[in-house]
């Protein structure tokens, strides 16, 4: 069984930094791979170009399809970041030391990729382009801000802008340990990064109280991204099982859970590719599934309301896209997938300690969810569309193209390429806290128990 | 007269507290040394007393410009030209207040950012006086004074059980 | 790894003596003077519920201020014990003062249950309106009392298994004085299988109170507010309720460990740490009052379609205005503003004054809410007018100071059966508590047994 070693500086160091001062073969093939997957992506964004949107699946009037579930989808991973870092952080829980920057840099690639999808999704991204920068005023229409859309803009930008602020002001004392280590132009650049960080007292002081005032201020930020992001929905009363009051909260929790799962299944890959099985233990897997548990419940509520509530009126369209959801091929079997994977089968496992603590499980677990939640996106989005209209000749159906699964099996490539990279020129495990978390660490004798005890400053 | 920079090592922060204690004892002020460390000690760890800051001011002034900046925006938008859109007024309140929020909480975090690097002194790459073992767990001293007093420091810290010292000429950079 | 902390402490401070918690032995002039003006405030209570019960049960407009005083019990009190449970399962040492305070609450169940029963005489059958319970045979009514019996039970039974160890222990009671005449604490003897079993209860019945309490506001708000309104369709309202009520059972907690501290003489036991806890928790549930009231107002208002519009109007921009902005004021802008400043959040006055501010602003709310609700006897698929806003009548006021009335004073009783400190989680705290020498300062550390 592992337990917390006393692990020394210098192996605290060597194994921390490894993957930022060696390129191993290892490095070399997941990029070779996850490259070959972001290909795909590429591919089936060029084909797009060429031909024009006419090679999706798109059409009247489901005109949303498998890339605004990935936007969405993405977006809610993004979350994993701040509930991890700025939560966590604020309620003092200090098992979450060693997952914070992963879900943090987790949040800036998912968020990344999330943007790219309005962009590729318009067709013309550079019409989308020359529309939006300089800020248009030239044809005298200014982009219309009672738009959710424009919202939409405002929230990913702001999120975007403070999570990469979070990160680098966190990244600060470990860019000063990197510049130390590194030699010639590495050191400059290392060193132009770390600002001359020293680790006086002053900055000692300072870096905590900015890193809890950043955690409180960007924690109000991360509920409004996915809220403005679900009001794309929920604003328009001419889809029917989208004018909900409840998708706000609804999909900032299924937010937060997709983005928990996310992390669970980076944390298992961080482990085994780099070997950290002294940083990444069984104990923080159990807690973060322990975390899991609760959020799952909560999100399982909301579901519930969501799902209640579109049958309470007994309004007749309401009631004929339930029925398909439910009853209908394929969609009743997506639903029964999706109800497995995001919660019957993780939350029955999850209560168990032994499947906690098991790494594999955990990960196939991480995984599960994120199908599950991938699948509640898609099945928000396009039976509502594909029923929109009171003519039933109109109504629609969506079969997604190559290019469209090019472009969302792209993306995963694109956010795990992103880790991968960030992973070799920054250190993933913040070194300065794991150090800090050694130093204070003590034990309490009591009778013939000894416990573990945490500063309480 | 040019002031000289002494930077004393040790791995031990009761050793560091001592020489500290023996340093104010000796009437040597906060101004003159500074204490170096890989990671953040509890406040009062080396007898030293917190330092006063601005930071707080810096999220209230962004706050207030994001706010200013975004207001101006949603309503300059709206207003030129006054399209009715979706039934909604010229000034529709509720649209405006969502983006608002965000310019204020985008303005309130950029210039806490700003602000922690002003306040921490984070201007730029040039260390001055350092050593790459304080990094590695080592806590370094670092007394900037003139030239007797530096003398009189360094006798001090020998007194307190540090024996490893670096030296620069002036308090200038010196890698 | 530098190796420059000392050892830690072994020694644990002493643990506390059953006897410490002495002030609360003696019933002094001041709670018999509290518990006379209650019960005569509750008695007039009783009062009013009779005057309204001569209007008859159907005329549902006079019973808005009846429904609004229930759910008001319901927000604060019933919720407070939720407040230990969560606590529990999540927080640190702060959290242990206000433990048995918030579960004390669970005996104003008994009230609630009582006050409750008039109620469902009042509400029609969900035959000709809209409800959660579609076409189920099984009437609304049967599952609200069961829903409302069972979270009291569960409450009951967490307070009581919670207390287990220092009714053993005849904690509060004077030496030599003995305890309850029926042995409550059974053969409770403190062996290791025996906490075992307590800490797994607590850890069950903590979590089955949370969604027994969930549930129960869930359906009271769908059956008692939404359905009673043509064309409320608000799948949010039941959430907004749950928040709401965390944030006033919050609050109602901040004030009683308040006076617990001046007036119980428990200022040594309930100290700084708990109302910053506090505080902090009272701010983030504020923020999350106004971000579920918001997404609920923002849907409803893009939207744009009439029958909504007019039900804007019913619950927030019509008539209701000035009340919906005064709840506004209490419940969101004015305790963020305060809470918002750390000076202000970190003392023991400020978290009080803002939980001053938020109970009296969810009782506003509540009435707003269900008063609203309550007149409205139209039928159909949508709204079509907005009913008169009912000002209280003396009946209502004298309903509303009993249902408060009321609830103090079951509280106040239920000081007087049970120790009003878990001294067993206390006692615990301290032991878990040690310190360290690093360089010149002393750090407290705590201990987190798996």
């Amino acid at each position: 069984m592992e337990t917390e070693n006393n692990i020394t500086e210098k192996q605290l160091h060597k194994d921390l930094l490894a993957p930022v001062f060696g390129f191993s073969r290892r490095f070399w093939i997941a990029a070779g791979v996850l490259s070959l997957v972001l290909l795909a992506a590429g591919l089936g964004f060029t084909w797009m170009l060429i031909k024009g949107l006419g090679v999706t699946g798109l059409n009247r009037p489901v005109m949303w399809g498998f890339m605004i579930t990935n936007f969405v989808f993405w977006v809610g991973i993004s979350h994993a970041g701040v509930m991890i870092s700025s939560i966590l952080r604020l309620s003092r829980a200090e098992w979450r030391l060693p997952l914070t920057r992963a879900a943090e840099v987790l949040t800036l690639m998912a968020l990344f990729t999330a943007a790219l999808h309005p962009i590729i999704h318009s067709g013309r991204p550079w019409r989308t382009m020359y529309w939006a920068f300089p800020y248009d005023f030239s044809r005298e229409i200014w982009p219309n801000i009672r738009s959710p859309l424009i919202w939409d803009v405002s929230a990913i930008f702001t999120y975007l802008i403070s999570s990469t602020l979070f990160v680098y002001i966190a990244l600060i004392p470990d860019l000063a340990i990197v510049r130390d280590r590194a030699s010639g132009i590495f050191r400059s650049i290392y060193g132009a990064l770390a600002l001359g960080w020293r680790g006086t007292n002053r900055q000692w002081q300072l870096h905590g109280i900015v890193s809890v005032l950043l955690a409180a201020l960007i924690l109000p930020v991360f509920v409004s991204v996915h809220s403005i992001v679900s009001w794309d929905f929920a604003a328009v009363t001419s889809v029917e099982g989208w004018h909900s009051t409840i998708f706000a909260p609804y999909f900032v929790a299924g937010a937060i859970h997709s983005g928990v799962s996310a992390v669970v299944v980076v944390m298992a890959l961080m482990r085994w590719f780099y070997g950290w099985n002294n940083y990444l233990r069984p104990e923080h897997f159990d807690a973060i599934g322990k975390l899991l548990i609760a959020i799952a419940l909560g999100w399982f509520y909301f579901f519930s309301m969501e799902f209640i509530f579109g049958l309470y009126s007994l309004e007749g369209p309401e009631i004929a896209l339930r029925n398909m959801q439910i009853f209908q091929p394929p969609w009743s079997i997506f639903s029964i997938v999706f109800l497995l994977t995001a919660f019957f089968i993780p939350v029955s496992l999850l209560l168990f300690r032994r499947v906690r603590r098991n790494i594999l499980a955990m990960f196939f677990l991480g995984i599960t969810v994120n199908i599950g939640m991938w699948l509640e996106r898609f099945l928000i989005i396009v039976p509502g569309l594909a029923r929109k209209t009171p003519f039933t000749f109109d109504w629609g159906t969506y079969r997604p193209s190559i290019a469209e699964i090019g472009i969302v099996t792209g993306s995963f490539g694109l956010v795990f390429l992103g880790l991968l990279i960030f992973a070799k020129i920054f250190p993933l495990v913040p070194i300065s806290d794991q150090k800090e978390g050694q130093a204070f660490k003590g034990e309490i004798q009591i009778g013939r128990v000894k416990i573990k005890t945490t500063l309480r400053d | 007269m040019t002031n000289k920079q002494v930077l004393g090592l040790c791995r031990d922060a009761d050793t560091t507290a001592r020489a500290v204690e023996a340093l104010e004892k000796k009437g040597f002020s906060g101004n003159e040394y500074e204490i170096l460390t890989a990671i953040p000690y509890p406040e009062g760890t080396f007898g030293e007393k917190p330092g006063k800051h601005r930071l707080y001011i810096f999220p209230f002034i962004g706050a207030l410009c994001g706010f200013s900046a975004a207001l101006l925006l949603t309503i300059g938008t709206q207003l030129f030209p006054p399209l009715v859109t979706g039934g909604k007024p010229i000034l529709s309140i509720p649209p405006m207040i969502l983006i608002m929020f965000e310019g204020t909480m985008l303005g309130a975090i950029l210039f806490t950012v700003i602000g922690v690097i002003f306040e921490s002194r984070l201007y730029g790459p040039k260390l001055g006086l350092y050593d790459r073992r304080i990094t590695e767990g080592f806590i370094g001293l670092l007394i900037t004074d003139s030239p007797e007093r530096i003398t009189e420091a360094e006798q001090i810290m020998v007194g307190a059980g540090i024996a490893d010292f670096k030296h620069s000429l002036t308090s200038k950079d010196n890698k | 790894m530098p190796d420059n902390t000392t050892p830690a402490k072994t020694e644990y401070r002493s643990a506390l003596a059953p006897t410490h918690i002495q002030p609360m032995n003696k019933a002094g002039k001041r709670f018999w003077l509290a518990v006379g003006l209650l019960a005569i405030v509750f008695s007039m209570g009783v009062a009013g519920f009779i005057w309204r019960w001569q209007s008859g049960w159907d005329d549902r407009p006079a019973w808005g201020y009846y429904a609004a005083t229930f759910s008001f019990l319901l927000s604060t009190a019933q919720t407070a014990p939720l407040i230990s449970a969560g606590l529990r399962l999540v927080a640190g040492p702060w959290r242990r003062p206000l433990a048995r305070p918030a579960e004390l609450f669970a005996f104003v169940g008994i009230l609630n249950i009582l006050w409750f029963i008039p109620l469902l005489k009042v509400v029609p059958d969900t035959q000709h309106r809209r409800s959660i319970w579609f076409d189920s045979p099984i009437s609304f009514q049967i599952w609200e009392t069961i829903a409302l019996a069972v979270l009291i039970s569960c409450g009951l039974c967490l307070l009581y298994m919670a207390s287990m160890p220092d009714i053993a222990a005849k904690v509060g009671k004077a030496p030599g004085k003995q305890g309850f005449p029926v042995p409550l604490g059974l053969s409770w003897r403190g062996n290791p299988h025996q906490w075992r079993i307590l800490k797994l209860g607590l850890v069950v019945l903590g979590a089955g109170y949370i969604i027994f309490l969930i549930f129960q506001q869930t359906i009271f708000a769908s059956d008692f507010g939404l359905s009673l309104v043509p064309g409320w369709k608000d799948a949010l309202f039941p959430a907004y309720h749950i928040v709401s009520s965390l944030q006033a059972g919050t609050a109602l907690l901040t004030v009683s460990l308040f006076l617990l501290r001046q007036w119980g003489g428990l200022k040594d036991y309930i100290g700084l740490d708990t109302f910053k806890g506090l505080g902090r928790l009272l701010l983030v549930l504020t923020l999350l009052w106004f971000y579920f009231w918001w997404s609920s107002f923002i849907v409803l208002w893009y939207g744009r379609r009439p029958e909504e519009q007019l039900l804007l109007q019913l619950f927030v921009s019509g008539p209701i205005r000035p009340l919906f902005t005064l709840v506004l004021i209490l419940n969101f802008v004015l305790p963020f503003l305060l809470l918002l400043w750390s000076p202000i959040r970190k003392s023991i006055a400020g978290p009080v004054i803002v939980s001053v501010f938020i109970l009296s602003g969810t009782l506003l709310d509540r009435i707003r809410l269900f008063t609203t609700a309550f007149s409205v006897t139209e039928s159909g698929e949508v709204i079509k007018t907005l009913p008169p806003t009912r000002v209280p009548d003396t009946a209502d006021i004298f309903i509303l100071m009993g249902g408060l009335a009321g609830m103090a004073l079951t509280y106040l009783v239920a000081t007087r059966l049970l120790p009003v400190l878990s001294y067993w989680e206390i006692t615990q705290g301290k032991i878990l508590e040690s310190e360290k020498q690093i360089g010149l300062r002393k750090v407290k550390m705590v201990a987190k047994p798996e």
